[in-house]
């Protein structure tokens, strides 16, 4: 398989990535993009056979035991946020 | 509406009655200052990891044992990612492949709905939608809220049958210690899946799917508006577009939220911060073991080893409350007929007039004063009276017999009895002709307690009454 | 001894010995990060460390005996400190101030650490040269006209220019050994769980792992018995107790089973390491070891194994940086969904926006079984693999990079052939296993090249062993 990548599959990842491309910038990262799928191909076109993942797991009997423990206070919880307001954190109004 | 047949599927989501969150130990409480619940997890700080609460899996697990469930023997947990400002990690960790629970059904009056399954996730923070100055504000002591979401086969056909459903999986929750399904709380809410077709037709229609319903109300009128809606669609030659819509209870209708929802494409994959769970079939059998009876459980238990009627086990069992109170005084007062003939009427009478849930007077002084009856320490007049006190005022029982009953010692009652009987020669003459001696007996009795204002203990009253008319 | 001359161990008996105190030792070496800071090896020297050392040398005179008593540490600057900036060297984490401390930093801090600095690094531990990082190119400590590796280049070059005895860095593909080889330093990503993560900005989490970055191998296993234990915060992290590791170095190897990958055979020839790499192995066959042949079939497909799992994790793990709860929010955006679109695009680098996009291409719709699932099957068959060469072969030995580092600039605009310096490193990562890079002989150029020693999970003591018996036996 070819690993041409379209504009619309771009565009459409980079929906699911929140992030933004200007023409120039998707000029420049389209080709860096299909040497990528084709390296990840090797995986895609390997031939494994049938394989089992073994899962890594625990029992329930290991699992943390419902006791609450302390928050960290309000302030410390807003201590990085860009913008907050009634010790919340703040964007602009959206419709719900 | 008679030409066509209603397809309903509904997504239930509880919150679990747990001490702490799901993935931390921060309380799972609602109702606090906003971010007051929130540690590094909560808030999805950077190097923050997740770290599943034991409860939580146990509730789901007992939420499915009494739906008949399987429960699977490895349960493993995906992230769902999508962009929200209400999902801290813009991931919502969750269950997709293997849930706790699969399959099981919730029987009905007329039928069996088959459920497809019962999986763990959290709950999302809370946005609050302030003035276009405020702006939203976003609340994170909801997020990691333990929350169950059951899903269910689309066997549900009409809105009766989908608040019958509800109601029997509240009720279940609830008896079973899962969850409290606080409704206004948005301690449970519904999605419903919707869509009609033809009378008869084997062919499914395109579904729409209304989200977030937070009382049986809505889901009722939200499915009978959907059904009408597209009903009416089809008639009139359209189409109907698969779709989420929004139900606005305020004006009775639903209306399409933005198409971006529906193409959403949320990458599930298994959280590779976390470990799947095992979960040995004899924790299994411990949980199945640990539930207690189930509503229909009960009531036959009432009906078969109390002799209560159908109808008296029907209310006791309703509410999960109830019969817990009435399991209480009868481990006080191991009379099963008369605590629920007092529970039903004057009891249910006294929370209905209030209208308020709460009983506010306990097993055991209701208990007390039952006994106070039986052995005639206290008349049922003066008991109905006591409990209105103790009710009302909170006052205790002990203190309250004194004013009731059993406070009149016997020489003045002796002495009373036979100034009675002295001073009414017309009556002990009748009693002696009477053909209905009995009678005349009770008036004796009568004119005791009018004179003791019923503080008389009866049963010393009719034993002194009996030795002296004979 | 001059203070900069002391292994870290020694340093530490040194100060518990009463005979260096805590803050002569971190005045030094913040001396020398300021002195080298044309290196931009550490992106902060934290001011509060003076003060620190004064603490623990009252401490000490109390007659506190932590392992690392009064001892300055440097951290990778995605590892959490509470009160301290941890950039990850993104624009978008620039001014994120911790407000935790990673388990690793509570660990060391009970044993005294002084930590005086964080180094830098590639984006969100995203790269292999430190060409990445968004606060400029870390120099290689020995020529600064080349890479000092990465991600943690930083935190190798620290330790190789002399700006502490030890430093942390994390190993999601290679990113604490290459750098170790390419600055003639020692360093261990340790079996996958062995360290918790909590606290650490995670970019793959199935695979990636804190391990220290040290002058000698003795000193790594001291420090790496510091930072391992279970934590109630890391579900992922190993219950399990904590061995002593300095004790598992026997000085000998003799009857030992050193694996010889038939893959690498097959690709060593002519490469920079080649030499290097057979002259070890003839080494330890001298010294009574027996070297063995084994195959991991499918070792070549660990790179492209890694470029599915690592990139769909990080996706999902960067996906919190979304301008609304911490740190940067783009000014120009005017609603919600402009504050993920800009804020992100602003703040990312290339090539962690290049990553971003290839994990959501392996897990959408559409793809998610063909790459995502099968990369995990044959992250599975790779494992089950290694399994049967494990049981033929305490240790395998493999080459650490290709060859010496590269020039600054070199493979800037070529990520596929970036990724490719990972091609021996990353599968101890898709394993889950112990491996370790130490230097062993010298490139075109005479810089330091390294020689890998990985075992089957939690076998670290036998890495050790060999790595140290290497040592003693090369002198570069």
């Amino acid at each position: 398989m070819s690993n041409k990548i379209t504009i619309e599959e771009v565009k459409r990842l980079a929906g699911l990535s929140a992030l933004e491309f200007s023409e120039e910038e998707l000029e420049a990262f389209i080709p860096e993009f299909e040497s990528m799928l084709e390296l990840v191909d090797e995986v895609k076109n390997c031939d494994i056979g049938e394989v089992e993942v073994d899962y890594a797991r625990h029992s329930l009997a290991e699992c943390r035991e419902d006791e609450p423990k302390e928050s960290l206070p309000q302030e410390e919880i807003l201590l990085n946020s860009p913008k907050t307001k009634k010790g919340s954190f703040c964007v602009p109004k959206m419709l719900d | 509406m008679q030409d066509f047949d209603i397809v309903i599927g509904l997504e239930v989501h509880a919150e679990l009655k747990t001490n702490s969150k799901v993935f931390c130990s921060c309380k799972n409480q609602f109702g606090q200052a906003p971010n007051t619940n929130c540690c590094p997890v909560c808030v999805g700080l950077p190097g923050a990891l997740p770290v599943i609460n034991k409860k939580a899996i146990e509730l789901v697990i007992k939420a499915g044992l009494t739906m008949g469930c399987e429960i699977n023997e490895l349960a493993i947990f995906e992230r769902k990612n999508y962009f929200y400002p209400d999902l801290a990690k813009a991931y919502q960790i969750s269950q997709l492949v293997r849930p706790i629970c699969l399959g099981g059904h919730i029987e009905l009056k007329d039928k069996d709905v088959r459920l497809n399954r019962i999986h763990l996730e959290e709950d999302a923070g809370k946005l609050v939608h302030g003035t276009q100055a405020i702006g939203t504000l976003i609340d994170y002591n909801r997020g990691g809220v333990p929350l169950m979401e059951l899903v269910t086969e689309p066997d549900i056909t009409s809105a009766d049958e989908a608040v019958e459903f509800l109601t029997k999986l509240r009720q279940k929750l609830i008896y079973a210690g899962v969850a409290e399904c606080k409704m206004e709380q948005g301690g449970m809410r519904c999605d419903v899946n919707i869509s009609v077709k033809p009378k008869g037709s084997d062919k499914l229609g395109q579904r729409t799917e209304m989200k977030n319903l937070n009382s049986f109300k809505s889901v009722y009128r939200a499915i009978n508006y959907e059904a009408n809606r597209q009903i009416e669609i089809i008639k009139n030659g359209g189409q109907i577009v698969q779709e989420t819509r929004k139900w606005d209870d305020n004006h009775e209708k639903s209306i399409s939220m933005r198409k971006k929802e529906t193409s959403s494409d949320y990458r599930y994959f298994p959280d590779p911060d976390m470990l799947a769970v095992e979960i040995p079939r004899e924790d299994v059998e411990r949980i199945r073991k640990s539930l207690p009876l189930m509503p229909d459980q009960l009531k036959a238990k009432f009906i078969n080893e109390y002799g209560l009627s159908e109808y008296e086990s029907d209310i006791l069992t309703k509410e999960k409350d109830l019969a817990d109170y009435y399991n209480d005084v009868l481990s006080h007062y191991n009379q099963p007929k008369i605590v629920s003939n007092w529970i039903l009427t004057e009891i249910l009478n006294k929370v209905k007039d209030e209208e308020s849930e709460e009983i506010k007077i306990s097993p055991c002084d209701l208990a007390k004063i039952l006994k106070l009856v039986e052995d005639k320490t206290v008349t049922r007049t003066n008991a109905k009276e006591m409990l209105t006190r103790v009710w009302e005022n909170g006052e205790k029982v002990e203190a309250l017999v004194k004013e009731f009953g059993g406070n009149v010692d016997e020489e003045a009652l002796k002495t009373l009895v036979e100034n009675i009987i002295k001073n009414n020669p017309k009556a002990v003459e009748d009693y002696k002709t009477s053909d209905t001696p009995e009678k005349v007996f009770r008036w004796f009795t009568g004119q005791v307690m009018k004179e003791t204002r019923g503080k008389a203990n009866a049963a010393k009253a009719e034993e002194y009454i009996r030795e002296l008319l004979k | 001894m001059n203070i900069g001359e002391m292994t870290l161990i020694e340093l530490a008996d040194n100060i518990k010995a009463g005979k260096v105190s805590s803050y002569e030792a971190t005045k030094y070496y913040v001396d020398k990060c300021k002195e080298k800071a044309s290196l931009n090896a550490v992106l902060e020297v934290f001011d509060d460390a003076l003060d620190k050392a004064k603490e623990m040398d009252e401490k000490i005179k109390a007659g506190f005996k932590g392992k690392l008593a009064g001892v300055p540490v440097i951290i990778k600057d995605n590892i959490l400190y509470k009160d301290k900036i941890a950039s990850c060297s993104s624009k978008f984490l620039e001014k994120y101030v911790a407000q935790y401390n990673s388990t690793v930093v509570e660990k060391m801090l009970n044993e005294g650490a002084v930590i005086i600095a964080r180094a830098n690094m590639d984006e969100f531990a995203m790269g292999s040269s430190t060409e990445n990082s968004a606060f400029g190119v870390t120099k290689n400590a020995l020529d600064p006209t080349r890479v000092p590796g990465g991600s943690s280049g930083g935190s190798a070059c620290a330790v190789a220019a002399g700006l502490a005895p030890v430093a942390l860095g994390t190993d999601t593909g290679g990113s604490i050994r290459q750098p170790a080889s390419y600055n003639g330093v020692v360093g261990i990503k340790p079996t996958y769980g062995r360290v918790s993560r909590y606290g650490i900005v995670a970019f793959a989490s199935s695979i990636e792992q804190v391990g220290p970055l040290t002058k000698t191998v003795k000193d790594n296993a001291y420090m790496l018995e510091v930072l391992s234990g279970g934590s109630e915060h890391d579900e992922t992290s190993l219950k399990i107790d904590v061995p002593d590791f300095l004790s598992q170095i026997k000085g000998s190897v003799k009857g030992m089973k050193i694996g010889v990958l038939k893959e690498i055979e097959s690709m060593i020839g002519g490469l920079e390491v080649e030499n290097a790499y057979r002259q070890a192995l003839q080494y330890l066959k001298d010294n009574g070891a027996e070297i063995v042949d084994v195959s991991i079939p499918s070792f070549s497909l660990t790179l492209p194994c890694y470029y599915i799992i690592a990139p769909a994790e990080a996706t999902s793990n960067l996906g919190r940086f979304d301008g609304v709860k911490y740190s940067r929010r783009s000014a120009e955006a005017k609603d919600i969904d402009e504050i993920y679109v800009i804020s992100r695009s602003e703040g990312f680098g290339k090539e962690v926006k290049r990553r971003i996009m290839l994990g959501n291409f392996v897990l959408s719709s559409g793809y998610f079984d063909a790459y995502y699932n099968k990369a995990k099957k044959l992250q599975q068959k790779l494992k089950n693999e290694a399994k049967e060469a494990f049981a033929k072969c305490d240790v395998l030995l493999l080459p650490t990079t290709t060859g010496e580092a590269f020039k600054i600039g070199e493979k800037a605009n070529d990520p596929v052939s970036m990724y490719k310096e990972d091609l021996f490193t990353i599968m101890a990562n898709i394993l889950g296993a112990p491996a370790i890079s130490i230097p062993y002989g010298k490139g075109k150029n005479g810089l330091p090249l390294g020689i890998q020693i990985v075992a089957d999970c939690l076998n670290e003591g036998l890495v050790y062993n060999v790595a140290d018996f290497i040592e003693k036996g090369y002198r570069g």
